[in-house]
């Protein structure tokens, strides 16, 4: 131990250090200068880094022994080869297409106007967080505190913005809550995420009765921010007993799987009103939707007495129903 | 100076796989946490000073590094300390595989106890008891589970850059 007064000289300076960089963020409240640095100095280096490591997963199951091929076959047995690869990666496109295609359903049965992001980095410190970093940031038009959806549902809100990326944190993180409302009912309550734990709903009326396999949507927050209304979030598959208590607790199984995350939306337009329940998935076959282009329809600024025509709430909670099979 | 961008090129890389790669992975319990093994292998190699300045520097690009969200210096006061420990057992004679594993798992407890716990004198809400006995038992596992190939990669290629630094 030759320097050990040295580093213990330095162990300390660098510990108290640590210190004051844990009192000025504290006291700032996050997403300080040093949270803004590491978002536009680390944010582009793992999108690059996910960019060239996604497709390695299905590329690698692809490529087979290419070198040893000498004979008359080799020709045919590369080209063969080939064809399976791409095979396979368009199984692995088809598979991203067909999320696409979910949240392109879900936003333009809701005539949200999203923009598509890819997932780059999940999840940090020993698992407390329950957080994303995703490929869009305020060059995209992004904001911090905007609702992030996919095909699914509610996968949570935008946090930290950066130029190219953004922090989201998901609806599972225990620092997540949101308004919720029952289908069907009246009934509100706030969906706190759980983190390790499952998510919960509690209703704020104590007399109100949830059940088992009742379903919940997004309540709308005040200007959409940081949530927008009608957009599902799980379903409630246990009700804690709470003796005692005022009020009830629902255990809520989401629809979204938040460990492969892939393609999500930010919403950051939405129409002035969204049909009621319209957007809950069990339409087994989702019909196609007259309105295939969610980029067109206007923006988040509610025209008061004008908006009549052709996206009235009567009209597009209609469309989806008739798809009810036998 | 070489070491100095040996260290960097490392911890970087282990930063980014940690992020991109390894939290995407779904791991029954938790992860392991690779830029601790990292910062353990390196600060065995080369010493107490050099570990604790290394896992500072490490600890607060991991605290700034999205998606991170949570007070700025929690992960570089625990990776700090465990870079200074670690670098204490460097003159350890013929150190055994057991040793460097043992090194490996008490940094890894060592450094998830230090964050939860700043974290709960914060009141992070995140930070529960259950959340950090289960987080402490499989960060330990992974890391223990990492470290029989990364700390000889890591140590080795520190030592041949700048023998006995």
């Amino acid at each position: 131990m030759r320097d050990s007064r040295r580093a213990r000289l330095i162990l300390a300076m660098l510990l108290l250090t640590a210190f004051t960089l844990i009192t000025l963020d504290y006291r700032s409240g996050g997403g300080g200068p040093l949270r803004r640095v590491g978002n536009s100095v680390f944010g582009p280096i793992e999108r690059a880094v996910a960019a060239v490591v996604h497709p390695i997963g299905s590329f690698f199951s692809g490529l087979g022994h290419l070198n040893s091929y000498k004979s008359e076959n080799s020709k045919l047995k590369t080209q063969n080869e080939d064809l399976l690869r791409r095979l396979r990666l368009t199984e692995g496109d088809q598979a991203h297409l067909a999320s696409a295609e979910r949240l392109l359903n879900l936003a333009g049965r809701a005539q949200f106007r999203i923009v598509p992001a890819q997932v780059v980095a999940v999840r940090s410190a020993f698992d407390f967080e329950w957080t994303a970093t995703i490929d869009v940031g305020s060059t995209d038009g992004v904001h911090p505190n905007q609702t992030v959806i996919n095909g699914d549902g509610l996968v949570g809100k935008t946090l930290y913005v950066g130029p190219t990326t953004s922090t989201i944190l998901l609806a599972r993180d225990p620092k997540f809550t949101a308004g919720a409302r029952l289908e069907g009912s009246r009934q509100i309550g706030r969906v706190d995420g759980g983190g390790r734990d499952p998510m919960t709903l509690t209703l704020l009326d104590s007399q109100a009765k949830m059940h088992v396999g009742d379903r919940l949507v997004s309540f709308g927050s005040e200007g959409d921010r940081p949530f927008v209304a009608e957009v599902p979030i799980g379903r409630i598959t246990r009700i804690e007993p709470t003796p005692g208590e005022l009020y009830r607790t629902g255990i809520v199984a989401p629809y979204v799987d938040y460990t492969s995350l892939d393609l999500v939306g930010v919403v950051v337009g939405q129409p002035r009103t969204v049909p009621r329940d319209s957007l809950l998935p069990p339409s087994p076959t989702p019909s196609p939707t007259p309105s295939g282009t969610p980029s067109g329809t206007p923006s988040g600024s509610p025209p008061p007495g004008a908006g009549a025509s052709p996206s009235t709430p009567a009209d597009t909670s209609a469309s989806p129903r008739p798809t009810g099979t036998p | 100076m070489r070491r100095g961008l040996l260290s960097t090129a490392v911890v970087l890389t282990a930063l980014l796989v940690q992020a991109d790669i390894i939290n995407r992975l779904d791991l029954p319990g938790g992860h392991p946490d690779l830029p601790v093994v990292c910062v353990v292998a390196l600060a065995l190699a080369g010493g107490p000073t050099y570990g604790t300045v290394l896992g500072f520097f490490t600890g607060l690009a991991a605290d700034i590094l999205p998606p991170a969200d949570h007070t700025i210096g929690r992960l570089a006061l625990a990776y700090a300390v465990v870079g200074y420990l670690a670098g204490l057992v460097e003159d350890v004679e013929e150190r055994s595989v057991v040793t460097t594993v043992a090194v490996v798992a008490v940094a890894s407890g060592v450094a998830v106890v230090l964050f939860g716990g700043i974290g709960a004198l914060l009141g992070d809400i995140r930070i529960t008891a259950g959340g950090l006995t289960r987080s402490l038992g499989a960060t330990v596992i992974y890391d223990v589970v990492l470290a029989p190939f990364v700390v000889p990669l890591v140590s080795g290629a520190l030592r041949r850059v700048e023998p006995a630094g």
